[in-house]
């Protein structure tokens, strides 16, 4: 199941240099996990200790997850996730 | 129509008639409540360098003067004491409107979708919400002037959701 995720340029080097890159997973969660264990520290710049979503807005599809069911969220094949800087919200 | 102010710290495309009294937040030739700002209002966010979203602004503009989008803002400069590297572009519009102005800003080569709504920012600008605070904690104010800087914000807010049935009024910046 290949989902997208898209960054702004600021957040390309969280990302290993990319603003574009693919993912699997079931739900939101799953796909940061699998991004998390090929860039290291991204995990920590995306959630709080606590596991919940931090400094950044999360989107599927557009609409921000916090409006859904947050890293629950589930997606599917074609899906894509964008992560943007929570101040940029403003 | 394109309002750079250098007074500002951000750009605008404007209906030409912004400034005899036209209003931006109408959908279908009524002027939208607070109760439906709230519910509806919101904003595609871009993100790029200055020269390309003064690029992106001019090639939008005609859509204003249409208008197929109501108002659109951008960044003059990052917002670095936000935390941000690059300019944002934001582009208004009622959430039931959004799906045709999406596909404007695809034929202009945005990929990154990213919709947030008015009372989600309203959430983060809130008095002891992140923006505000964050802002402020930028800001060299003393700690009256950042009182009163919630007081007024807090005001703002109460105000639209104490009076959903009264005409939204946007907040000059």
């Amino acid at each position: 199941m290949a989902i997208k995720v898209m960054v702004p340029g600021s957040l390309r080097s969280w990302f290993g240099g990319s603003d574009e890159v693919s993912c699997e997973g079931a739900t939101v969660g799953h796909c940061l996990d699998q991004l998390g264990g090929r860039f290291p520290g991204l995990k920590d710049r995306l959630l709080t200790p606590a596991g919940e979503i931090g400094a950044v807005i999360i989107f599927l599809n557009g609409d921000n997850v916090r409006q859904r069911q947050g890293l629950a969220t589930a997606v599917s094949n074609g899906d894509e996730i964008g992560i943007v800087p929570l101040a940029a919200g403003g | 129509m394109i309002v750079d102010d250098p007074r500002s710290h951000f750009i605008f495309v404007y209906h030409p008639q912004i400034f005899q009294g036209k209003k931006y937040t109408v959908r279908q030739g009524r002027e939208l409540t607070n109760r439906e700002v709230l519910d509806y209002w919101g904003k595609w966010l871009v993100f790029g360098a200055k020269d390309r979203l003064d690029e992106l602004a001019k090639a939008l503009d005609p859509y204003v003067e249409a208008e197929k989008i109501p108002v659109i803002k951008y960044d003059r400069a990052p917002s670095k004491n936000l935390g941000i590297e690059e300019c944002v572009f934001m582009v208004y519009c009622d959430y039931r409107d959004r799906d045709e102005v999406w596909k404007i800003l695809t034929e202009h080569g945005v990929k990154l979708k990213a919709w947030v709504t008015e009372r989600e920012t309203m959430e983060l600008w809130k008095p002891g919400g992140p923006l505000l605070e964050r802002w402020l904690e930028s800001q060299n104010m003393n700690k009256v002037t950042k009182f009163l800087i919630r007081e007024d914000a807090g005001a703002r807010l109460r105000y639209i959701h104490e009076h959903p049935d009264e005409a939204f009024n946007p907040w000059q910046q």
